[in-house]
């Protein structure tokens, strides 16, 4: 499949705070929905901080933005980018937050606390892992956010 | 059977109905209703019991039994007796007295009927405390209205003004008997009129309300800007009768904004005008504006760099280490520094200082950053330094050699002064003046000696400047080059004063301390007056500012001193060829003085003597 291949990256506020169980259902229904359309991504979330960044074919996932941007659940959606990319770099449907309770999430598929989430892909350029990289410090703060440097064997 | 079918109906009849016969009220015929209504015991024939009923209705009811006029009582309350443990409730009853006539015309009893009105009455009643509520609330929306500083208007759906609060009045200046439909249009700017009525207008004909800005003169003749917000008020759907709306004055606000807004026109214009790359970015690190000149330099629009696009621009050895700065200037909000190879449209990479700095204010934390193109000033800095260093060795070389050359010449010079001397012990002259040659070969064999000794001597102390520095006593100093310079100082019969108290110790290199005494002390025995024996001071002292000095002085020859050319520390000048040298001394002390900081400085008389003065470090 060599179609083309777009990220978009946005960050949001929640309109009230999302509870365990239904940053649980995010996930599930993230992973659910997009498993269909190709669509695969990451989707940090912390004391009402929403990001999200989503990979696929831009006909597909531009459509699933505006729908996503009109969701009522969050406002203030600021699209920070739209680009095409080569490859994927978050081939499966993952997502960081704080839960209340993080003892049911250990097993949780794809899930991560955020200071355990794995250093930022170097399948993407620099200039998208600053991107990924300001937007995790963005949510989470600068304590918790980046813990990894970002990689240094993209040239 | 008739009668009794009637009398059936009559009996069950929800509403209430009586006879009570004779002067003495006595119960008729009492329905099943009139029963309740009157307590239950009506046995026929017996009068009214004076329980059943209040007493004024009995009194009423007696008055038209004896006038014979009929009366119907409105809502008349009648307590209902208890029943099953209920309180008595009041209920409500039209009760028509209507007087019995037989056939004489004479009365002879009443008619009694009474019909519930229990649900009309209570909606009669709280129709009234609503009324009265109306009333509060209307008398305090009034006050609301009037004394919020807003004009409120109503308009009807034809454009007519319906009502306009007092603020308007006061705003406009304008009589309270004016006529609002006339004037208000008239009070408008000029400019806004016809859009304002036409905005209106549009709103009433889409049964929508409205919103817009216009300017509205006030009593003092200024204009101000208002905005004027209106909703319809809509009976039917979709058919609005009134829009109601507040007009509410903006104009300070406007005023700000406008200025904002030409303020930040002016900044965006003068951050487009530099041919500098300028941005800002946003309190979370991402780029929200590149100026004009980034999109020259780089060749890429704003949009197709992107919000982190920048650091693609950064030489591919340097991306990771920006970045990473970046991310961890925007967590700490340190500013952000450096030089980086920034790539043009060109493909060339340029040398850029790129500087961020973080501003806080009211409207929220901002990053402002600059590339400034450095690299012509980089290339220039490499050449020079590529040429400082050429010099530098050329320097060294020229050293070497002159200090091999003075070196390798002594030996011929040595081997050529003891032929000489062999020469004049052996041969014999015939001519006269052979002892005046002699002695001009002798002397000029001496000053190539002591040219070469010198040559040495400059290279030597150019190597000792980069010396280190240490405490050096001045005293020991002094008293050491004095017993190098004995010879010298014993055969002019020379008077040497030391003067250390003030300033005893001085931090210098060992060698050019020495090297400066030396050639102060030598060329004030040299330069003496034959007239009289040298006498020489040397002090030591410190300045205003604790700078150290030093003072050499004598009552010699003097010299014309021209301070502005300079000419006596030049290289072999000399001022009096009558005196053998070579010229090098001052211009040695000169070099060793300035290169360490210092400067030398001279006062001399002719014919009564000279002082130096150096200025260790000023």
């Amino acid at each position: 499949m060599f179609s083309r291949m777009n990220h978009i990256a946005y960050m949001s506020r929640a309109v009230r705070p999302l509870s365990d169980e239904e940053l649980q259902e995010l996930l599930a229904q993230c992973r659910r929905d997009n498993a269909r359309n190709n669509v695969t991504g990451i989707l940090f979330y912390s004391h009402g901080n929403i990001a999200q960044l989503i990979e696929g074919d831009p006909a597909i996932i531009r459509p699933l933005f505006e729908k996503i941007a009109l969701d009522g659940r969050h406002s203030n959606v600021v699209k920070l980018t739209d680009k095409p990319i080569e490859s994927r770099s978050f081939p499966d449907w993952s997502m960081a937050f704080h839960p209340i309770d993080p003892e049911g999430f250990s097993t949780l598929t794809g899930f991560f606390l955020p200071h355990q989430m794995p250093a930022t892909p170097d399948t993407l350029s620099i200039a998208d892992a600053l991107l990924v990289d300001l937007v995790r410090q963005a949510v989470f703060g600068a304590n918790d956010a980046v813990t990894e440097p970002v990689s240094t064997d993209n040239q | 059977m008739r009668d009794q079918e009637l009398q059936r109906i009559l009996r069950h009849m929800p509403a209430g109905i009586a006879t009570l016969l004779g002067p003495e009220l006595r119960y008729g015929f009492v329905n099943e209703a009139m029963q309740a209504l009157l307590g239950g015991n009506t046995p026929e024939g017996q009068p009214l019991a004076d329980a059943s009923l209040p007493a004024d209705l009995r009194e009423v009811m007696q008055k038209v039994y004896d006038s014979g006029s009929p009366f119907v009582a409105k809502a008349y309350g009648l307590p209902l007796p208890a029943s099953n443990d209920e309180p008595p409730t009041p209920r409500y009853f039209d009760i028509a007295l209507e007087p019995l006539q037989d056939d004489a015309d004479q009365v002879h009893g009443l008619l009694l009927f009474a019909v519930d009105v229990t649900g009309q009455e209570e909606a009669r009643q709280r129709a009234h405390e609503l009324a009265l509520e109306t009333r509060r609330l209307d008398a305090r929306l009034r006050v609301l209205t009037e004394t919020a500083p807003q004009i409120t208007f109503t308009v009807d759906a034809a454009g007519k003004y319906e009502y306009v609060s007092p603020q308007w009045y006061y705003f406009t200046g304008q009589p309270p008997t004016a006529d609002l439909d006339a004037i208000w249009p008239l009070l408008v700017h000029p400019e806004d009129r016809l859009r304002v009525l036409y905005q209106m207008e549009a709103a009433r004909k889409a049964g929508i309300g409205w919103s817009h800005e216009y300017r509205l003169r006030r009593h003092d003749g200024q204009y101000r800007w208002l905005l004027s917000r209106a909703v319809p008020e809509l009976h039917a759907p979709d058919q609005a009768a009134y829009w109601h709306g507040a007009v509410t004055e903006v104009h300070d606000q406007r005023e700000l904004a406008d200025a904002l807004r030409r303020g930040e026109a002016e900044l965006r214009f003068l951050a487009d005008s530099i041919p500098q790359l300028i941005w800002t970015a946003t309190a979370e690190g991402f780029i929200d504006y590149y100026n004009q000149h980034t999109a020259e330099y780089t060749g890429m629009a704003a949009d197709e760099l992107g919000p982190t696009g920048w650091v693609s621009l950064i030489h591919s050895s340097e991306q990771t280490s920006a970045a990473r700065r970046w991310v961890q200037c925007v967590a700490t909000g340190e500013s952000f520094d450096g030089l980086f190879q920034m790539r043009r449209h060109d493909g060339q990479y340029r040398w850029h200082i790129i500087r961020a700095r973080q501003l806080t204010d009211a409207r929220g934390l901002r990053w402002f950053g600059a590339c400034t193109d450095v690299d012509d000033q980089h290339r220039l800095r490499e050449v020079l330094q590529h040429q400082y260093d050429e010099l530098a060795r050329t320097n060294r070389d020229l050293d070497t050699f002159v200090y091999t050359a003075s070196h390798d010449l002594k030996q011929p010079l040595f081997n050529l002064r003891g032929l000489f001397d062999e020469l004049r012990r052996t041969a014999t002259f015939d001519d006269e003046e052979h002892e005046v040659l002699l002695r001009m070969v002798d002397g000029a064999l001496g000053q190539l000696d002591v040219t070469l000794h010198d040559l040495a001597a400059t290279v030597q102390e150019q190597r000792q400047l980069t010396a280190p520095t240490e405490a050096i006593d001045l005293r020991s100093v002094a008293e050491e080059v004095l017993l190098g310079l004995r010879v010298l100082v014993e055969d002019a019969e020379a008077t040497v004063t030391l003067n250390f108290g003030a300033a005893p110790t001085l931090i210098y290199g060992r060698a050019n301390l020495r090297s400066v005494l030396h050639n102060l002390l030598s060329n004030a025995i040299k330069y003496a007056c034959p007239e009289r024996p040298p006498r020489i001071t040397i002090t030591s002292g410190v300045t205003d500012t604790s700078q150290p000095w030093l003072k050499v002085q004598d009552n010699g020859l003097g010299m014309e001193v021209n301070k502005e050319a300079d000419p006596i520390f030049q290289l072999f000048d000399r001022q009096h060829s009558h005196i053998s040298g070579t010229g090098v001394g001052l211009y040695l002390v000169q070099r060793i003085v300035t290169s360490r900081g210092g400067h030398l400085d001279v006062a001399s008389t002719v014919g009564e003597g000279t002082t130096f003065t150096v200025y260790w470090f000023s």
